[in-house]
């Protein structure tokens, strides 16, 4: 009992640890070119694992995780350029109104159950599209905002190591949120909502805080990302970025922890690949998702294997 | 003056069809639960096909427009039977999958129509005289008196025959209606197409006047939430007046504040109405 209960123990910390470390080892062997597609990749791990947080986890589907993205690199980047502000700070700033915004949108449809949460997320993503193409004296509209880099001396390697931390930390937060009270409660609303709320749990709040964080979460993504590209343009907070990330969680598995990780790297690399042959990965992608939730809604991840996913997910 | 009461027409004629295109959301919602994210690309399909069966086929345009209905009909019975019915019962599902076919759709919309914003032939030409304050082109008078037609069939379909009965009674109480013999998923599957025909009715009676194109799909479906919203969602009245209100607001906001931000007139009132009143103007309070 107790040996199994170690080995347990071994295998919980010794695989991640065993990722981390082949994780350091990318720029030492892949080029410039495949280099930048882990990067976004990570980008793209980030923004899949905490809408997950929300949809897979809680049962709300947000359509303005993208929009949250572009807050936090629209943010960021207008502190940079207008107020000098340094991007690791300006990133910070982009996560809190990231933050506050979610949390004033989650109040306020939250109480009135999902549908209402879908439309207004949205009409959030459009509006804001909007408002940054039509802005142009502050946004540079379609052309979109140049911004600082974060080192002085341009090196992927560098963005690399900045996005893995970054990306490590959230994946912690997440899995520690999951795993804590606060997880129990997150999944005990979205497997009864009824019999959450008269055992006493503020299914609402518990909500609302969810939706908070993950928005957060979007905003540091989108500031990392913007300050990355260097180059903040309407497409980080378009719908059509929203339904890449809600692709590669549905493909990859919602509701798992790893599912929306293995969806980023997994297409983000496909879409390298079919790029060549035009812009028709979205399509692609999109008769994947539909056939997935349709036939496989655990995704990836139910497929390969429910003893598998048994040891990793709770 | 006179150009404030054009203003003024132009917003009553695109609210009569902001409503039939909400009242398609709104069918969907009430008996359904769900929500139909792909409504807007369904209406510029409509649009595209009256302009090809028209344009590039020689169809009459007046046989061109019931026909394009009568396909995307089609389409909305063949969404509901392959990818919405296995959803029942199961929001988050439904909202992700309406989601995705919008992108589908309109990634599809985009390979086979083009980038390009394309319009039908107009059903009639000149301008009338209105109690001889200002010229009004007769396409949109026709159209708003096509408009009309449609919602008082609608309310007649709804209010008065048997399917219009067991559509108001599986939204009311799904259970108690297949105990009386209803049968919910065949009235699932017709509302649904039903819905899917309003976008397209909304869509070909719109497309002659302001052109289609495949991007503009979403910026369609948000104008049918707004207003399904601000009416209290699954209330037919509330389709009609919010679908008034918004068409007259924007149309005068665009006028006399600002075109660029045309689309935000309707967040704005969707924002409003969650704060002050979120179960919206005739819908039920509780829920």
């Amino acid at each position: 009992m107790g040996n199994k209960q170690q080995a347990g123990t071994a295998k919980k910390v010794g695989i991640p640890a065993l990722f981390i470390i082949l994780a350091i080892l990318p720029p030492f062997f892949l080029s410039q070119y495949w280099l930048h597609v882990m990067i976004i990749s990570l980008f793209y791990v980030m923004m899949a694992s905490s809408w997950n947080l929300i949809a897979g986890f809680t049962g709300q589907v947000s359509f303005a995780h993208a929009a949250f993205s572009g807050i936090g690199a629209y943010a960021s980047g207008m502190v940079a350029v207008n107020l000098g502000v340094p991007p690791w700070l300006g990133i910070l700033i982009g996560t809190g109104v990231a933050a506050l915004l979610g949390l004033g949108l989650g109040y306020l449809c939250i109480r009135m159950g999902g549908i209402y949460l879908s439309l207004t997320t949205l009409g959030f993503s459009e509006i804001l599209r909007i408002i940054i193409t039509n802005e142009d004296k502050w946004t540079r509209g379609t052309m979109g905002l140049q911004v600082p880099g974060f080192f002085s001396e341009y090196s992927k390697a560098n963005y690399y190591y900045l996005f893995l931390v970054v990306t490590i930390f959230l994946l912690i937060v997440i899995y520690w949120i999951v795993h804590s009270e606060m997880g129990l409660t997150f999944r005990a609303v979205l497997n009864d909502e009824l019999a959450a709320s008269s055992s006493g749990i503020n299914t609402i709040r518990v909500r609302i805080l969810a939706f908070t964080i993950s928005s957060a979460m979007a905003g540091l993504a989108g500031g990392l990302y913007g300050h990355y590209l260097m180059l903040i343009t309407p497409d980080i907070p378009s719908l059509g970025q929203m339904f890449l990330v809600l692709a590669m969680a549905v493909i990859g598995g919602m509701g798992s922890f790893i599912g929306p990780i293995v969806g980023s790297f997994v297409l983000e690399t496909l879409s390298e690949y079919i790029r060549i042959y035009g812009e028709y990965h979205v399509l692609l992608f999109g008769l994947v998702a539909l056939a997935m939730a349709r036939f496989a809604p655990e995704g990836l991840m139910g497929i390969v294997g429910k003893k598998w996913r048994k040891e990793w997910v709770h | 003056m006179n150009e404030f009461l054009m203003y003024l027409t132009n917003g009553i004629v695109i609210g009569v069809i902001n409503a039939i295109s909400a009242i398609g959301v709104s069918l969907i919602v009430g008996i359904m639960r769900v929500v139909n994210f792909a409504h807007g690309e369904l209406y510029i399909f409509a649009g595209y096909f009256s302009y090809h069966l028209s344009a590039s086929l020689g169809v009459p345009p007046l046989l061109a427009m019931p026909l394009s209905i009568f396909f995307i009909f089609l389409i909305g019975i063949g969404m509901e039977r392959t990818l919405i019915r296995p959803t029942y019962g199961d929001e988050m599902y439904s909202l992700i999958i309406t989601f995705v076919l919008s992108i589908v759709l309109q990634n599809a919309a985009l390979l086979i129509f083009g980038p390009y914003p394309n319009k039908p032939p107009n059903l009639v030409s000149g301008a009338t005289n209105i109690f001889g304050l200002y010229h009004y082109g007769n396409q949109r008078l026709l159209s708003f008196f096509i408009s009309i037609g449609i919602l008082l069939f609608i309310f007649y379909l709804i209010k008065r025959t048997w399917f219009g009965k067991s559509i108001r009674a599986v939204s009311q109480d799904r259970e108690m209606s297949s105990l009386v013999g209803v049968d919910h998923l065949r009235v699932n599957m017709l509302s649904f197409g039903l819905g899917a025909a309003l976008a397209g009715a909304a869509g070909v009676i719109v497309a002659p006047i302001f052109p289609v194109t495949p991007t503009g799909s979403s910026a369609i479906s948000l104008n049918a939430f707004v207003v399904v919203v601000l009416g209290g969602m699954g209330s037919l009245k509330g389709c009609v007046i919010g679908g008034l209100a918004l068409g007259i607001i924007e149309n005068l906001g665009a006028a006399y504040l600002s075109t660029m931000y045309r689309n935000i007139f309707g967040f704005v009132i969707l924002i409003l109405v969650l704060v002050f009143r979120p179960w919206g103007l005739f819908g039920q309070k509780a829920q």
